[in-house]
């Protein structure tokens, strides 16, 4: 290197930002947190719920703490995080801003599938086993369409092509799921409409454990490749020149991707807009595209953004609980449209 | 740094997409810190050539050598730290400053999170520095004029630190101050002693005054591969691009715009560089021209042998010899008219001014672009020289009327 004066070369990316907005983000997630474990239909203070965390007992509201609102809250931060960073994710390989998890037919896989398990007769006799079976059959149905999806980007040449791809095994898995559906009769109906509007209700503290494990094991997995996707905004001519292997990198973004989405689906439901919107969000707050920010950004983000969506879902309208996907929507498509217009947002 | 080492070369290279050879038997052996061009029509294989070197396309058959190893031996990321690239992907990503983005192309030299160390961010300086683009750094990316970001586009491949950096049309859809100004930055490069720069054209005339070698690439093969000095000759330029009314002069450096030569016979009587105006413009309004008498060494010489005038020249000496002024006024006699476009006729070219006593005695209209050779026995005084045609016309339409 010829020697050359350096004067203070400006920081890569916004770091007072940085500073600024990691802290609050996380402190507005801990306040969610909290907003959301006190309101219910039985109201405790936060010194209670302290209280109780710290003393576990046998009454209702330590119960309720405890079994209900404290693992709901662990889901929405976790799911909701996940979501937004699965988002991320294929919106910078796709380089397209209006692409969300779901893009490659991972939710319509585990639709179809929960539709086969709750809209045919076979399971009508399992009826008390059904949270479990609606879970096993959504993933079994997430995961083997990102299996087709990734098996067959491996073997394309470009992004566009892997976008069609799952777009065309979203139809597919739709065209059978509205056969069902038109078969089915209509208490089956009603239930199954509900599960495709997403809802963090009834987490158990296993499946937390597994979300926290296998997610937090994936999100590593993602950071690791922040520094290539970084690269990959430049699409993937640039990036097999500046020496990443395209097409391994590729599938594993993928296999990250809807790995996480798929858990999440798998256990909530498919949750619209989150992974849409909320890393335009992240992109706004913290006015940068640099992948190492947005990603930590979009988890807090995302996570922050669903426990409110779910709070309201649920207390809006106390005690009947609202579809999650529909405040999501309403809170999501809004964001859209105003990024769109402002035009804020190019990818 | 040795002259003669051949830092990217190809052996018997086919290329093409889905096993078809769009080029083949291609054997090419650039030298280091060199500029080469590569020159042909559209669709004759330079983009292909470019991806095969860059390894964004894998060969048919042949092989290429970089740095002295096997091209598809190497590492991807070894790669990259000899070779860059700048493509014409439009490439808009979003909130990144100009900075930021050329600190992109440190990707092969960071760690795994991409943290830039104080030597990187030096080299980046120095990569914006070396395109004149260091006041742009804060800019964001995106807001940039495409002149703008094509020298950012540069600095990104530069901050890589190649020895080789590829450039496919560079400077197409670039203002014509951003086209020179990025070609004379690609000849910086070379000139440093570092970097080879392979870059496929457009501009022919360009080309030759900045390559130290063009390839010449026609029907999917290399027709020619050389010093543009030794290679570009007009016949040559001619045959790559099939002009039929365009000709490159090698002396001139530049292409010239052959009119239909459909309309008016006209004799020009030029020399001494007054003629090469009227030469373009006459052509350009399609005029069939001729021209003479002119030593081979004059300016007019070379413009009116580009633009495909009828023209009797002479080798150079102290007076027009007699048989080049017969020929000469045997072409006059079947013309419309003259044109003296107000060469000095004291000295070398005195024997010219035979032409246009006869010319007058012809009765045909003389047109003068001379300030002390006055109009009379016909001649018209033309002040512009853009004012030539619409004089032309005119006194030749009302001499047809009577």
């Amino acid at each position: 290197m010829r020697a050359v004066a350096v004067a203070e070369p400006p920081a890569v990316h916004n770091g007072r930002a940085v500073k600024i907005f990691f802290p609050l983000l996380l402190l507005a997630c801990f306040g969610v947190a909290v907003l959301s474990i006190c309101t219910g239909s039985l109201g405790i203070t936060p010194a209670e719920v302290w209280n109780l965390l710290l003393h576990p007992d046998e009454t209702t509201a330590s119960m309720i703490v405890w079994k209900i609102r404290l693992p709901r809250a662990f889901a929405t931060l976790l799911g909701g995080g996940y979501l937004a960073v699965s988002g991320l994710l294929l919106q910078v390989y796709f380089r397209n801003p209006i692409v969300g998890p779901f893009i490659l037919g991972i939710s319509s896989g585990a639709t179809l599938m929960v539709s086969l398990v709750m809209l045919t007769t076979l399971t009508v006799q399992l009826h008390l086993m059904s949270s479990v079976t609606t879970t096993l059959a959504a993933i079994i149905g997430a995961y083997a369409v990102m299996s087709i999806v990734v098996f067959i980007s491996s073997r394309v040449r470009s992004g566009v092509t892997v976008l069609i791809v799952g777009l065309m095994m979203g139809y597919l898995c739709h065209s059978v799921t509205a056969v069902l559906t038109a078969l089915a009769e209509k208490e089956q109906i009603k239930g199954f409409v509900l599960w495709q509007l997403g809802s963090f209700s009834g987490f158990r503290w296993g499946e937390i454990g597994l979300l926290c494990i296998l997610g937090g094991a994936v999100l590593i997995l993602i950071y690791l490749m922040a520094k290539p996707l970084n690269a990959l905004l430049l699409g993937e001519e640039y990036a097999l020149s500046m020496g990443i292997p395209v097409r391994w990198f590729r599938v594993s973004l993928l296999l990250t991707s809807c790995a996480l989405a798929g858990m999440v689906t798998a256990m909530a439901g498919p949750v619209a807009f989150i992974g849409l919107a909320v890393p335009h969000m992240a992109r706004m707050i913290f006015s940068t595209s640099d992948n190492r920010i947005l990603i930590p950004a979009s988890m807090l983000l995302g996570g922050m953004v669903t426990a409110l969506c779910d709070l309201v879902a649920r207390s809006l309208m106390a005690p009947v609980e609202l579809p999650l996907s529909a405040i999501t929507a309403l809170f999501g498509a809004p964001v859209v449209i105003g990024l769109l217009m402002k035009k804020r947002v190019k990818l | 740094m040795s002259e003669n080492k051949s830092v990217l070369s190809c052996e018997n290279l086919s290329a093409g997409y889905e096993g078809k050879a769009v080029l083949s038997n291609v054997n090419l052996h650039f030298r280091e810190a060199q500029f080469i061009s590569l020159l042909g029509p559209n669709g004759t294989g330079k983009t292909t050539l470019l991806r095969t070197l860059s390894r964004h396309l894998k060969p048919i058959s042949g092989a290429v050598t970089i740095d002295g190893r096997p091209l598809a031996s190497l590492h991807q990321s070894e790669l990259a730290k000899i070779m860059a690239v700048v493509l014409t992907d439009r490439i808009t990503p979003p909130l990144f400053s100009v900075f930021e983005f050329v600190a992109l192309g440190r990707y092969p030299h960071t760690n795994f999170l991409g943290r830039l160390t104080k030597r990187d961010k030096a080299v980046v300086e120095r990569a914006l520095s070396d395109v004149h683009a260091t006041d742009l750094r804060k800019r964001e990316f995106t807001s940039l004029s495409d002149g703008e970001r094509q020298k950012v586009l540069v600095a990104r491949a530069l901050a890589q630190e190649p020895q080789v950096l590829l450039l496919d049309e560079p400077t197409s859809h670039l203002d014509l101050k951003h086209r020179v100004e990025v070609m004379s930055i690609l000849r910086e490069l070379c000139a440093s002693g570092h970097i080879t720069v392979i870059a496929s054209l457009h501009d022919v005339d360009i080309a030759a005054k900045v390559s130290d070698q063009v390839v010449l690439m026609k029907n999917g093969g290399i027709t020619a591969f050389g010093a543009p000095e030794e290679v570009l000759s007009s016949r040559v330029v001619s045959e790559l691009y099939d002009f039929t009314s365009a000709s490159f002069s090698r002396k001139l450096g530049s292409l010239e715009l052959q009119g239909k030569k459909s309309g008016r016979e006209i004799f020009v009587v030029g020399g001494m560089g007054c003629g090469a105006e009227i030469y373009r413009l006459l052509s350009k309004y399609n005029c069939s021209l001729h021209s003479g008498v002119l030593f081979s060494n004059d300016l007019d010489a070379f413009v009116a042998d580009s633009l495909g005038v009828k023209n009797i020249v002479q080798v150079p000496s102290a007076e027009v010899d007699d048989p080049s002024l017969d020929q000469a006024l045997q072409q006059m006699e079947g013309c419309d008219c003259l044109v003296d476009a107000g060469c000095d006729m004291q000295g070398i070219y005195k024997g010219n001014q035979v032409l246009l006593n006869k010319a007058a005695k012809m009765k045909k209209p003389v047109f003068c672009f001379h300030k002390t050779r006055t109009a009379d026995n016909g001649r018209v005084q033309v002040g512009k020289i853009s004012d030539l045609p619409a004089a032309i016309e005119e006194v030749l339409q009302n001499r047809a009327a009577i």
